[in-house]
């Protein structure tokens, strides 16, 4: 993709962007609601783990700061992946209504299009207490912070939002193919919640699960474990192999279901 | 009677046929489950005891939010908002039927196979991870948790129809009713026992209807409140439930009368 072409994606972005929030802002109470919902989800959640560090000091070997770091990071990525993948939510109703046809026919790449057809800026809303927070337990981590470990805390987020982009865009795919399979993007979802705790407080199979199988561990807890300077050089590059071959392996699975899809309803 | 009895069976079939969707709805249910599980898990290999509560009553706690979840917070505020949104409601208002039992039994058939589900998903975690769990010894226990716990269902389900109620008024009650359900489930101790929580903080919370949702009828089942104490949760759930109920009336009473079938 050239600077042109890339320019003008963002272009439509910013479009599509500016009216997503025409909306959101017409929809006052509605909205008001939704961004109250979200913020209490991640504050009571906040304040319950800081109430059980009153009656223990350590959960899986870690601290209060680094299980907050743990959680906060979650909600970053998810925060992040919600934001700019919204539309994927929405993508079985666009095939099965054929808006999808829409989709094809416009001057952008189609897969864009979806993804890209809703910007939650109630999502972006709940960013600035996410980041306030990281700011509170970051530098409070054993060791402190050095420029090292802050490059590699930011490398595997963008490797984390990666990865999240690459399910969603499998989700994108199973719609595009089926119409049929109903609220994959809901599996997801419900399994994020696993990674609102460390990888390491889970047993075997499942950390095992969340590492190779669903890598939501991956994609949530190595950036902090990385922050933390706990994870090896191994580890790293298989989190790096895994977000590539994720993304090349779900762009392929998108590009076949499009040659496959033949226009539901009209 | 019959014909609610005919709704709930009907409903019954329809969430049966619906397989796919079901078992995606169990997958939140079980991802919550197995986290909570194993956090509580992890504290407990450094301490006998957290919060007063010892592992095998912290997990039981667990276990049974598991069930309770499944029992008590599966509403129908959401069909609600949407029925009286898009003017739906005329349909169920010109039927010699009551709207409110109408929902209920379609609730009912819904806590039915959710309850069953999780059952199953408790026992299997049971067995497969060998999860201590407390039976409770006093016959009293086994007479009171049933009925406390459908207490919590009703009284949940009262308090959501409320606040669905809200549609009448305002086509944006959406937003409340997601604010409502989040903190309904965190005041109603169902990610973490309320007993965490600063003294203060929870003497104020039980002064609400929402601890007795969940956390109450869990302290019942684990023998942790004495049967004077379970006898007064379900002497005040039975007064919140005649509050929140006439509250629900009066509220659904006056939206009838703002209720324009827009859309329908």
């Amino acid at each position: 993709m050239n600077v042109a072409r890339l320019r003008q994606h963002f272009k439509i972005w910013l479009r599509i962007a500016a009216m997503s929030l025409s909306a959101q802002l017409s929809y006052g109470l509605g909205s008001f609601g939704f961004l109250l919902g979200k913020l209490i989800r991640l504050f009571f959640f906040f304040a319950y783990l800081l109430a059980i560090f009153r009656h223990t000091d350590r959960v899986a070997g870690y601290s209060l700061h680094e299980i907050a770091l743990f959680f906060l990071t979650f909600n970053l990525i998810d925060i992040v992946a919600m934001v700019l993948f919204r539309g994927v939510y929405a993508a079985r109703r666009v095939v099965e209504e054929g808006d999808f046809d829409y989709h094809l026919i416009q001057p952008c790449s189609p897969l864009f299009r979806m993804a890209a057809s809703n910007v939650d800026f109630l999502d972006l809303a709940t960013l600035a207490p996410v980041l306030a927070l990281l700011a509170w337990a970051g530098p409070a981590v054993p060791g402190g912070l050095d420029p090292w470990r802050i490059g590699l805390y930011a490398l595997l987020l963008a490797n984390g939002i990666a990865i999240a982009l690459a399910l969603h865009v499998f989700v994108a795919g199973v719609a595009v193919r089926t119409q049929e399979l109903e609220n994959t993007i809901w599996i997801y979802r419900d399994l994020m919640f696993l990674g609102k705790f460390p990888v390491d407080v889970y047993a075997w199979p499942l950390r095992w699960a969340l590492t190779f199988l669903v890598p939501i561990g991956v994609m949530v807890s190595f950036p902090a474990k990385g922050l933390l300077g706990t994870l090896s050089p191994a580890w790293t590059a298989y989190a790096l192999t895994l977000a590539s071959l994720l993304m090349a392996a779900s762009v392929w699975f998108w590009k076949k279901s499009i040659a496959a899809y033949t226009s539901v309803s009209s | 009677m019959s014909k609610y009895l005919y709704v709930y069976t009907l409903s019954l079939q329809n969430v049966l046929q619906r397989r796919a969707s079901l078992l995606m709805d169990r997958v939140g249910g079980i991802a919550t489950l197995l986290a909570l599980y194993f956090f509580w898990s992890s504290i407990f290999k450094d301490s006998a005891t957290v919060a007063g509560y010892p592992k095998a009553q912290m997990l039981t706690y667990v276990l049974m939010m598991s069930l309770l979840r499944s029992l008590v917070f599966t509403g129908r505020g959401w069909e609600v908002v949407g029925e009286i949104s898009s003017g739906r409601l005329s349909n169920y208002l010109i039927r010699p039927i009551r709207y409110l039992g109408y929902c209920l039994s379609l609730d009912l058939a819904q806590k039915t196979v959710h309850c069953a589900a999780a059952v199953f998903e408790i026992s299997i975690l049971i067995l497969v991870l060998g999860a201590p769990f407390h039976i409770p010894q006093s016959p009293q226990t086994w007479v009171l948790f049933p009925i406390i716990a459908t207490f919590s269902t009703l009284l949940f389900f009262l308090l959501e129809f409320l606040v669905a109620s809200l549609a009448f008024w305002t086509s944006e009650s959406g937003g409340p009713l997601f604010c409502f359900d989040l903190l309904v489930q965190f005041l109603a101790g169902a990610f973490f026992p309320l007993d965490v929580l600063p003294r203060a903080l929870q003497a104020a919370l039980y002064m609400t209807p929402f601890p007795y949702l969940v956390f109450f009828p869990i302290d019942v089942y684990l023998e942790r409140a004495p049967t004077e104490m379970a006898l007064k949760v379900l002497a005040t759930q039975g007064a919140w439930l005649v509050v929140v109920g006439m509250a629900a009336a009066t509220v659904w009473r006056r939206g009838l009368r703002n209720y324009a079938a827009e859309g329908g």
